[in-house]
C-alpha cells in the first residue's frame, strides 16, 4: 500500500512544478533555518565538551548580601461598633530592604565556606572575569584568561590536542604556567606545534605554556577564555582580602547523582543560613545563587532583578518557544493553504478511491504520508543547505567559540522536524478531503 | 439483488429544494442488466450513486444483498462497496500519473492484499478487457474506449458482484461504444454480475435485460 502511496506521490509532485517548487522553497527555507537552529541550541545546551558533564553539575556564582528590616506602620480604618461608626487602625509589618550588594564570590568566602558543601564529589573555583590586551608583532590581541583550581579540569573536559593540564601542585607552587587554546596558539605563535614549551607574557609576567585545548563547541559566556592560569597566579589583592565574600570567582560543584544534586543545593542553602556576615550592621541576610546548568545558561543571556535562575529559565522558554512557534506558524500556515490548493485538485481521485473502499482514514493516512514526502523531500533539501550555511558561519566565526555541528542529535531533530511539519501542514487538508462527498467528488472531471 | 422502496433524495440548499428522486421504488434481481434511461437532470445518476451507497436517500429504504445499507456504519460500507461493487464512470476517472496496471489495482489495496497477487489479479482482469499488453502505459497514451476498458478491468478486478455504470459508453464513437457494451454484457453473461448501466443512448439500453426510464426524479417506465 505505502509503495503505491510513494509511487503516487512522487508523481504528483511533478505534476504541478509550480506549486512543488514553492512548497519546497518553503520547507527546505524554513527547515534550513531549523536545523541551524537546533544545531545551535545542541550546540549551547548539549553535553559537548567542556560541558559532557553539565547535566550533574551546580553552579554558584551569585551571592546577594541585604540589609532587611521589619517596616511598621499603621493602617486606619473605620468600623462600626453598637452603631456608631469609630475608627479602628491595624498594625501592618513589612519587611523591606533598605540595601542589596550582589556579586560573584570573593577567593576568601569560596576557601572557607565551600569546600564541605554535601553531596559534591568534585568542585571548582574559578575566575572567568579577566581580559588582557596582548602585543605580538606590533598586533594587538585580547585574550580572556580564566584563572582556576587544578579541578577545573577534571569537572570541565576541554579535550586537549596536545600537552597536560596543570596539576594542583602547580597551583599551590603558583608555577607561571599556562594553558591556551589551539586557535590563541595559532594567533600569538604562528602555530600549534610552535606553542608547547614557550613562554607567553600575559598580564606582564612570563607563562609557559604546557598544554593546548581545542576549540570547544560551544561559546558559553562564563566559560569562554583563550588562556587558562593557575588561580594562585592572580593578584594577592584578589586572594588575600581577609573574610571577603566578595570577588571575581565562581563556584561549580560535581554530584555523583541527581540526589547529589539536590543535596548540594540544599548544603548551600543552609549555609547562606549560618555563615556569620562580616559587616552585620550593614548587611544581615545572605543569599547564594545557585543553579543547574540550564540556569545558569539561561540566566547569561536574561538577567533579572531578582537574580532568580529559575525566572530566566521561564523568560528562556517562553520567548524562545514564541519566537520557534512563531517561526513555524507562518511558514506552516503558508503550507497548509498551498496543500489545500494541491489537495482540492484531487477531489475527483480521492472520490474514486473512497467509491472503491478506501475509507476516511486510508485517505487521511495516504494524503499525510505524501506530505510527509514532500515535507522529508524538501527537509533533504534544507539539510544540504544547512550545511553549506553551517560550514560558513564556522568559518566566518560569526558565534564566537561555538562550532555548529550536524551530529546524530542534531539529525535526529531535524528528522522529527520534518515529520512534525509535514503531519502539521498535511493534517487540515487530508482531513478535510478524507471527509469529502464522494458523489460531489467524482463529478469534477480531473483525476 | 439490490431493492430501494420509495427512496426520495432531496437536494437542499439555503433558497432552493430540488427533488432528484421522487418516491422511486425499484427491484434489480442478481444477475439482471439493467439500463435506466432518462433526459439529463432526471436522476439517473442519483439513483445510482444511492445504490452504490455513494450518496444516501433522503427517505426511502435500500437494501443490498438482503441487507439494509443503513445498517452498515461508514467502514463497513466503505469494505462493502470494496468487495461487492464495481464502478464505471463515463470520464473514466483513471489516475493519469499511475501506469494502467497500478490503476487497475486500485480496490485491491484496500484489501490489504499482497502486491503479489494484486498483480495477478489486474494482469487477469486486463487480459478479460483485452489490454495484457497495455499494463505499463499511462493512460494518457490510451484512446477513449481503452481509458474506459481499464476502468472495466478496475471496476472487477476485485471480482464484485454488482457493477454500477455511469453513461460508460457516453464518451465513446460508436465502434468503441458496441465494444465496451460486449465486454459488460460478456461479464453479465459468463460471470452472472449484476450490472445497473445509466445510458442515453437507447440501442445501448436495448441490449439489456430491462430498462427503467426516469422523468424529472419519478419512474415513469
Amino acid at each position: 500500500m505505502f509503495s503505491n502511496y510513494l509511487k503516487l506521490a512522487i508523481k504528483v509532485l511533478g505534476r504541478r512544478t509550480f506549486f512543488t517548487v514553492i512548497s519546497l522553497f518553503g520547507i527546505s527555507f524554513t527547515l534550513m533555518i531549523l536545523i541551524l537552529l537546533s544545531a545551535y541550541m545542541d550546540a549551547e545546551l548539549g553535553s559537548h565538551q567542556p560541558l559532557s558533564q553539565k547535566d550533574d553539575m551546580i553552579f554558584l556564582n551569585r551571592l546577594m548580601m541585604t540589609n532587611e528590616v521589619i517596616d511598621t506602620s499603621y493602617q486606619i480604618d473605620t468600623v462600626m461598633l453598637d452603631g456608631v461608626e469609630v475608627y479602628d487602625s491595624t498594625e501592618v509589618l513589612d519587611k523591606n530592604r533598605n540595601s542589596v550588594s550582589i556579586s560573584s564570590l570573593g577567593y576568601y568566602f569560596c576557601d572557607n565556606y565551600l569546600r564541605d558543601v554535601a553531596g559534591a564529589d568534585i568542585y571548582s573555583f574559578y575566575s572567568p572575569g579577566f581580559s588582557y590586551d596582548i602585543f605580538v608583532n606590533g598586533k594587538k590581541l585580547s585574550f580572556d584568561v580564566v584563572y582556576s583550581d587544578a579541578d577545573f579540569w577534571n569537572i570541565y573536559d576541554y579535550q586537549f590536542s596536545s600537552g597536560r593540564p596543570y596539576r594542583q601542585q602547580e597551583v599551590d607552587n603558583q608555577s607561571q604556567v599556562v594553558v591556551l587554546t589551539e586557535k590563541a596558539a595559532q594567533d600569538y605563535f604562528g602555530g600549534m606545534d610552535a606553542a608547547m614549551g614557550e613562554f607567553i607574557e600575559i598580564d606582564g609576567k612570563q607563562f609557559e605554556v604546557i598544554g593546548l585545548v581545542k576549540r570547544p563547541s560551544n561559546s558559553k559566556g562564563f566559560l569562554s577564555g583563550q588562556a587558562f592560569m593557575p588561580l594562585t597566579t592572580l593578584k594577592p589583592v584578589y586572594l588575600d582580602d581577609d573574610e571577603n565574600f566578595q570577588g571575581p570567582f565562581e563556584a561549580v560543584f560535581l554530584a555523583g547523582s541527581s540526589t547529589g544534586m539536590k543535596d548540594i543545593e540544599q548544603s548551600i542553602l543552609q549555609k547562606s543560613k549560618q555563615i556569620a556576615l562580616p559587616d552585620p550592621e550593614n548587611y544581615n541576610n545572605l543569599y547564594l545563587i545557585t543553579s543547574d546548568f540550564f540556569g545558569r545558561y539561561a540566566n547569561s543571556i536574561f538577567p533579572n532583578s531578582d537574580n532568580d535562575p529559575e525566572k530566566s529559565k521561564r523568560t528562556f522558554i517562553l520567548i524562545g518557544g514564541g519566537l520557534l512557534l512563531l517561526f513555524i506558524l507562518l511558514p506552516t500556515l503558508n503550507l497548509i493553504n498551498l496543500n489545500v490548493s494541491r489537495i482540492m485538485e484531487r477531489s475527483a481521485e480521492i472520490g474514486v478511491r473512497k467509491a472503491f473502499g478506501a475509507h476516511s482514514g486510508s485517505i487521511l493516512t495516504q494524503l499525510l504520508f505524501e506530505n510527509i514526502v514532500l515535507t522529508f523531500l524538501g527537509g533533504a533539501i534544507g539539510f544540504v543547505l544547512a550545511l553549506i550555511v553551517l560550514h560558513l558561519v564556522n568559518d566566518s566565526n560569526i558565534l564566537g567559540d561555538t562550532i555548529l555541528r550536524v551530529n546524530y542529535r542534531v539529525f535526529g531533530y531535524s528528522l522529527l522536524i520534518c515529520l512534525a511539519f509535514g503531519i502539521i501542514s498535511g493534517l487540515l487538508p487530508a482531513y478535510r478531503m478524507s471527509k469529502i462527498h464522494i458523489a460531489n467528488a467524482i463529478k469534477q472531471t480531473n483525476v | 439483488m439490490i431493492l430501494l422502496k420509495d427512496v426520495t433524495k432531496v437536494y437542499q440548499t439555503k433558497t432552493i429544494e430540488t427533488t432528484a428522486l421522487n418516491n422511486i421504488s425499484l427491484e434489480v434481481p442478481t444477475g439482471e442488466f439493467l439500463s435506466i434511461m432518462g433526459p439529463s437532470g432526471c436522476g439517473k445518476s442519483t439513483l445510482l450513486n444511492i445504490m452504490g451507497m455513494i450518496d444516501e436517500p433522503t427517505s426511502g429504504q435500500v437494501a443490498i444483498q438482503g441487507q439494509a445499507v443503513s445498517d452498515y456504519h461508514t467502514k463497513a460500507v466503505a469494505r462493502f462497496r470494496n468487495e461487492k461493487l464495481g464502478f464505471i464512470f463515463q470520464s473514466f476517472h483513471l489516475i493519469n500519473e499511475l501506469p494502467v496496471i497500478d490503476n487497475v489495482e486500485l480496490p485491491l489495496i484496500y484489501r490489504r492484499i499482497s502486491g503479489k497477487k494484486r498483480r495477478e489479479m489486474a494482469q487477469t482482469a486486463l487480459e478479460q478487457v483485452g489490454l495484457k499488453n497495455r499494463m505499463k502505459h499511462f493512460p494518457g497514451q490510451l484512446s477513449g474506449g481503452q481509458k474506459q476498458r481499464v476502468a472495466i478491468a478496475r471496476a472487477i478486478v476485485g471480482q464484485p458482484n454488482i457493477i454500477l455504470a455511469d453513461e460508460p459508453t457516453g464518451n465513446l464513437d460508436s465502434v468503441m461504444g458496441n465494444e465496451i457494451m460486449e465486454i459488460l454484457l460478456n461479464l453479465n453473461k459468463e460471470l452472472g454480475t449484476t450490472i445497473v448501466m445509466v445510458t442515453h443512448d437507447e440501442t445501448m439500453a436495448r441490449k439489456t435485460h430491462r430498462l427503467v426510464r426516469l422523468f424529472d426524479g419519478s419512474q415513469v417506465l
